[in-house]
């Protein structure tokens, strides 16, 4: 999975019937730039895309999310999902030690 | 399959129930030359690679699910080897 922040929150009008009553988060991918020891996320925004995330975790604005993307994302749910990047965890603490 | 050296560690208690007991190890890309290359990923870990050791990191969801034994898991990445490091010199095959 890849880090990011929670930057907001994506509120749908027209979805699919599979997105009825879901949660999106709006994510600011972490580059290695971004990956520091601790508790808090880094201040700034990353110049990545920014994914829509499907979290059913609580994530919040300013929290350091772990997200899935891809065909894995879709695993969780019981029928097909066109969902392609989850909140897969809510990071407490970032230990980084680059060599 | 990504070459990458583990430079760190998270701990997450609000994550898919899938991921209970795992490792979640920080595990930064390498070019040819050894040298970070792009972000750095987060996989899951059972073989115990220690810090700045490098591994093999797969991005195969189903290997990755028949591991934590949840067919309905989200996890992708999972370290599958420590590469051994006695071998300085790296064979790059011309590409």
């Amino acid at each position: 999975m890849r880090l990011g922040k929670v930057i907001g929150r994506v509120v749908l009008s027209e979805t699919v019937p599979e997105f009825e009553g879901a949660r999106w988060l709006l994510v600011s991918p972490y580059d290695r730039e971004h990956f520091m020891s601790g508790a808090d996320a880094p201040e700034g925004l990353s110049s990545l895309p920014t994914p829509v995330v499907y979290d059913n975790l609580g994530g919040g604005e300013g929290d350091t999310i772990g997200f899935v993307e891809g065909r894995e994302a879709a695993a969780p749910f019981d029928k097909p999902t066109p969902v392609d990047a989850i909140n897969a965890a809510i990071i407490d603490y970032v230990n980084h030690e680059p060599l | 399959m990504l070459l990458a050296r583990v430079e760190g560690n998270l701990t997450s208690t609000r994550k898919h129930p899938s991921l209970d007991g795992w490792r979640l190890i920080v595990c930064q890309p390498l070019d040819h030359t050894r040298q970070p290359k792009g972000a750095p990923v987060v996989a899951i870990d059972r073989l115990g690679a220690a810090m700045h050791h490098e591994v093999i990191v797969s991005s195969d969801g189903a290997a990755a699910r028949h591991a934590v034994n949840d067919p309905k898991s989200p996890v992708r990445m999972m370290i599958v080897a420590i590469v051994d490091n006695a071998s300085e010199r790296t064979e790059v095959a011309a590409v």
